[in-house]
């Protein structure tokens, strides 16, 4: 530009400033908008809900959350007991076969080295919802579907290469001179990966585990496919079924959702920074 | 590399066996087993005839199929324009001196990407909701507008159901992308800007010639996340409309699902899953070479 020298006005500064403020404020509102309009709502009964959708609760009542966590039909607390062991033990196994095989991959030259590193990759690569279906089919063969275990299974299974590429990147920038001190003083393999390597690598580990909580616990496609009984089902999935069963009660619909969601929220805002940049790394160096 | 670190093949194979034995029984074998029935006429019942290549025939011509793709790759650029592009402007914001609460900003906007896309879609939907939707209650009651009693089912409109729902989608990750941005906006060398605006140049201009080149890979980054993301689009439209009203809001994945589980048809179900398969690898794969392509050739 031509007056590229030229400053802008002061005037011109405080509107743009205002502007951009009140833009991302506006945002930022809209994210946090559905959290409070469903605790507001969720205070409210049915009928005060249809009459005003926003106002704040007249007489705030905790008859919704009565109503959804005492009877045990609606399966509340049962999913989410699903749904906590379901997330805990996959992000278990995630990070731990993610930390062996990502390792192995690293430092360790034997045969099947690249076979090992092109499956993995095949399976950053694979379109995973095509196997929805197939899945399903593979699962009912055997058996292994409506288990309480069964989600475990493409849980780890589709977390795994993210895993592995993430611990393989981090342990290529640890000095191999470690597991050499370790290895002449005598450590076996086995030990220096558990007592050395592990706790070397804890600040990936961590990441790993943040990136899995949140979608293992979130993850519905393959619950809805994988699982049948009523009282296996996770989170995600009970809340479809409930919403049909209180299709114009919003309020209980909003109380469950708000209910099932905390944990989630909860950790999320306690931890957030480090689950920001836990996500981010992630994703970028994914 | 010391040859004493080295450990015994059997160990290897005994740290492998488990976890690839997981990994090849989930992603695997139902890869191949797609391909096996795809070549049957099966309903999900004991029996099961071969038909050849009938069922990917009539992929070809299935219209519904065809459609849904377009869907998805609607719903790709949407969220090209409207995550990324939305998000790269709110960074462009954030890092103005002028703004205040860029904490705030940060960990609210991020927040609905860690949120189930379920209770993403239940909430959408109760904001379209006809009778007690925020969307119709702020045009009767804050706009004024007049309805007679006739409140518009928004939801219900073919011609309106792919944008409603990508709105959602791209909401949910404009924060997520945002604090991407900015992460790699901020290992930007500072003393580039401040020699750029020693030298006169305009914010807008900062942000055209030296922000914009200094963050294209994380850019590519984001559209590949993005599009690969979008190939997979389910849950939302599995809460919201169903792939309905008829077929106007359907997806790829979504279509297969019904196919197999509501019209029990598991042959064809099958078939159509190795066509996303096909179809999404063909797009990462050509977007990743357009793109590449596209910042090596404006690097020259």
């Amino acid at each position: 530009m031509e007056y590229g020298i030229k400053r802008q006005s002061p005037a011109a500064r405080i509107t743009i400033g205002v502007v951009f403020n009140a833009i991302l404020i506006i945002f930022s509102l809209t994210c946090i908008f559905p959290l409070l309009w469903m605790l507001m709502s969720s205070l409210k009964l049915k009928r005060e809900f249809n009459a005003s959708i926003l106002s704040l609760p007249a007489a705030p009542s905790i008859s919704n959350y009565i109503t959804i966590m005492t009877n045990p039909d609606y399966h509340i607390w049962q999913s989410m007991f699903n749904s906590a062991r379901t997330t805990f033990l996959s992000v278990f196994f995630i990070v731990f076969f993610g930390f062996i095989i990502g390792h192995i991959l690293a430092r360790v030259k034997f045969r099947g080295n690249r076979i090992v590193y092109y499956a993995m990759l095949l399976g950053m690569l694979i379109p995973i919802h095509s196997l929805l279906v197939p899945i399903y089919v593979v699962f009912n063969r055997t058996g292994l579907n409506d288990k309480w275990f069964t989600l475990i299974i493409p849980y780890v299974a589709f977390g795994m290469p993210i895993s592995v590429f993430l611990v393989e990147g981090f342990v290529k920038s640890i000095p191999i001179a470690l597991e050499e001190a370790a290895a002449i003083d005598g450590s076996s393999f086995s030990r220096t990966l558990f007592t050395i390597i592990l706790p070397t690598c804890t600040p990936i580990l961590t990441t790993i585990a943040i990136i899995q909580v949140f979608s293992c616990w979130n993850e519905f496609s393959f619950a809805l496919v994988l699982m049948k009984s009523v009282n296996l089902q996770t989170v995600p999935l009970a809340m479809t079924q409930f919403s049909g069963q209180f299709a114009s009660d919003y309020p209980k619909i909003m109380s469950a959702m708000l209910l099932t969601m905390s944990p989630i929220v909860i950790l999320y805002f306690a931890f957030s920074k480090q689950i920001i940049k836990g996500m981010v790394a992630g994703a970028v160096k994914g | 590399m010391l040859q004493t670190i080295r450990p015994k093949g059997r160990v290897i194979f005994a740290y492998l066996l488990i976890p690839l034995a997981v990994y090849a029984f989930a992603v695997f074998v139902p890869l191949f087993t797609a391909l096996y029935y795809s070549f049957f006429n099966w309903k999900g019942g004991p029996v099961k005839t071969f038909n050849g290549i009938t069922n990917y025939v009539s992929l070809l011509h299935d219209r519904v199929f065809w459609e849904s793709f377009g869907h998805n790759i609607y719903l790709i650029a949407a969220c090209i324009i409207g995550q990324i592009g939305i998000a790269f402007l709110f960074v462009l914001m954030i890092n103005s001196k002028t703004v205040k609460l860029k904490g705030i900003h940060r960990t609210f906007g991020f927040f609905p990407s860690t949120i189930a896309a379920v209770s993403i879609g239940f909430i959408w939907t109760m904001v379209y909701d006809y009778k007690r939707g925020i969307v119709n209650w702020f045009i009767s009651s804050v706009l004024h507008i007049s309805t007679n009693g006739a409140q518009f089912v928004w939801l219900n409109r073919p011609e309106l159901v792919m944008l409603l729902i990508s709105i959602p989608l791209m909401w949910q990750y404009i924060g997520y992308y945002m604090v991407i941005i900015i992460s790699a906006v901020s290992s930007i060398d500072p003393s580039l800007f401040e020699a750029a605006e020693i030298d006169g140049a305009s914010e807008w201009q900062r942000a055209r010639h030296i922000t914009l080149p200094m963050i294209k890979n994380t850019l590519l980054v984001c559209m590949t996340l993005c599009i690969a993301g979008n190939m997979k689009a389910f849950d939302h439209i599995y809460v919201m409309t169903s792939g309905g009203p008829g077929n106007s809001s359907m997806v790829m994945s979504l279509y297969g699902y019904k196919v197999s589980f509501t019209q029990m048809n598991m042959g064809y179900g099958s078939a159509i899953s190795v066509g996303i398969f096909v179809l999404s690898l063909l797009i990462i794969v050509i977007s990743q070479t357009a793109l590449t392509r596209l910042t090596r050739e404006s690097e020259v």
